[in-house]
């Protein structure tokens, strides 16, 4: 039986791990980039959900991103399967980016 | 959904290995280029029907600028249709029928024999235009994405298409002489189709997409772009009405400043972009890109003049050569300089390191070109290409010599980064 435990240490880690992932052509984290929606752990199944999107559907680096994603937990996270679900809806908006991600976009 | 279906919801990238093969082959059109340009001064004191010329031209609307649209679009298709190409085995072809179509042509218009190898070349060149054709207009027709973006690529390269078939029947033409009027009659609607109704609308059909995906700006007004591409279409469609059944020169206003409004409603769609981006530092491509903006006005104005002149009947030559020049080593130049670097790093990083971003730090895209090399360029190319304008205009073979070499030594420039990027071995993470 799947149960779903957001543990705010666990939520952490993982925020601060996908800290290293980057959009290439941005080069700011998905974190700060305002990509990731959700993260669920499920310690019964040893799973992580995480509910993410791209700055536009027609991302070309798309693909690579969420690869990294998944990569990265995986690494970090032993034992346990990384889910990735893609969404476009709400659709990605400058607003969801952090102060930090803005403060380096102004100045990169 | 796990982490395999993920990927539906993802645009298909087309293998680079299809893609690369363009960008190289036009990287090296445009060397030759500029080489031809330098042993070939004196003719741009002539007449615009000079072999010398004609062969430039074709080399660089073809060679380079056909070839690495060409490319771009196989890789930029699936993203504008959030879709996949329909089919890599066509545009594989594509690229061998042109490749091999361009340098017969070429050769035939340089030696100016219209014979076998130019109609041969013409040919094939059409095959290959009729396979991308295809290609685009089954992958837009199969995707359930219609955007304003996709249709002007795909008009673009009907008009592309139209363009090719009308060039093959003048190449035959000039042996068989089966069209009412003499070959050279029917260059200024085969020039203006390709020009406007390819390139312009290539271009603003793709930039409209990427430079405000660049600049990550909150601006998007897809209405302000669909009046565009009406203006730009009517604008054709008038032209070819009046060359063909009622040819006053007064009426050719019509067409051009349909052009002029939409390159100028155009401007302003890339100005609100720019001033409503949230990215406020602009790398040296994207600022070359919008430099391109600002010239793609340029040819059109001189047009706009040149009309004038015909309707006084003092139609001055050598303008009509620099309006030929500022289009396609102008315009399409400037903005190839600069999209060139914001496409072809991220092609060659999504093949080198897809699998292995997030295991640890890799290069951007943009670490894969030298940007002190294209900090050199710039400079080097912009006053090449305005001391060639000007030694057009005041007939001056010195300038147009010393403005050519400095246009090699671009084009030099331009080749030694894209063989950086191609050449780019994999950093471990």
């Amino acid at each position: 039986m799947s149960m779903i435990t957001n543990d705010p240490v666990q939520c952490e880690r993982a925020h601060n791990v996908l800290k290293d992932v980057y959009d290439p052509e941005i080069g700011l984290n998905v974190v700060d980039l305002g990509l990731i929606y959700q993260i669920d752990f499920d310690e019964a199944i040893h799973s992580i959900y995480v509910r993410m999107t791209l700055t536009t559907q027609f991302c070309p680096m798309g693909e690579s991103i969420t690869d990294a994603v998944k990569r990265m937990l995986e690494l970090s996270f032993d034992n346990t399967q990384v889910k990735i679900e893609l969404v476009f809806d709400p659709p990605w908006n400058h607003e969801m980016i952090s102060e930090e991600g803005k403060e380096f976009l102004n100045g990169e | 959904m796990d982490t395999d279906s993920h990927s539906n919801n993802l645009v298909k990238n087309t293998t680079h290995k299809v893609v690369l093969p363009f960008y190289i082959y036009s990287s090296a059109s445009f060397f030759i280029s500029t080489v031809f340009l330098f042993f070939s001064v004196s003719a741009f004191t002539q007449h615009f029907f000079h072999p010398q010329i004609l062969a430039i031209t074709h080399m660089m609307a073809l060679g380079w600028g056909t070839m690495v649209i060409l490319g771009a679009s196989h890789q930029l298709v699936p993203v504008l249709i959030e879709g996949k190409l329909y089919s890599i085995t066509l545009a594989y072809l594509s690229f061998v029928f042109a490749a091999a179509g361009i340098p017969l042509l070429v050769y035939g218009f340089y030696v100016f024999d219209m014979g076998w190898p130019a109609q041969l070349g013409g040919l094939t060149i059409l095959i290959s235009i009729l396979l991308f054709v295809i290609n685009v207009g089954v992958s837009v027709t199969e995707s359930k994405v219609h955007n304003v973006h996709a249709f002007f690529v795909f008009t673009a390269a009907l008009w592309l298409l139209i363009t090719v078939i009308i060039g093959v029947l003048l190449v035959f033409n000039f042996t068989h002489s089966f069209l009412s009027k003499n070959s050279t009659e029917y260059l200024p609607l085969h020039a203006h189709l390709g020009i406007a109704g390819w390139f312009l609308l290539l271009v603003i059909g793709v930039g409209s997409r990427l430079i405000p995906m660049f600049l990550i700006s909150k601006y998007s007004n897809e209405k302000l772009l669909w009046i565009i591409y009406c203006l730009i279409n009517a604008a054709l469609l008038t032209f070819i009405g009046l060359f063909l059944y009622w040819p006053h020169t007064a009426f050719l206003f019509i067409p051009v400043l349909a052009i002029l409004l939409a390159l100028f409603l155009f401007a302003y769609y890339c100005y609100r972009s720019f001033k409503e981006r949230i990215r406020k530092q602009v790398d040296a491509p994207m600022k070359t890109s919008l430099l391109s903006v600002v010239m793609m006005i340029v040819p059109f104005l001189l047009l706009f003049i040149i009309v004038a002149w015909l309707m006084l009947d003092t139609l001055n030559i050598h303008v009509v050569i620099a309006y030929g020049f500022v289009i396609f080593f102008g315009w399409l130049t400037s903005i190839i300089l600069g999209m060139t670097f914001k496409t072809l790093p991220f092609i060659v990083w999504n093949k080198i390191y897809r699998h292995i971003s997030g295991a640890g730090k890799t290069p951007s895209p943009k670490d894969l070109f030298a940007n002190r090399i294209f900090g050199a360029m710039i400079p080097v190319y912009l006053l090449g290409f305005v001391l060639f304008v000007a030694g057009i205009c005041a007939v001056n073979i010195f300038l147009m010599n010393f403005a050519a070499v400095l246009l090699m030594i671009t084009a030099f420039l331009y080749n030694w980064n894209v063989l950086k990027v191609l050449l780019h071995k994999p950093v471990k993470p």
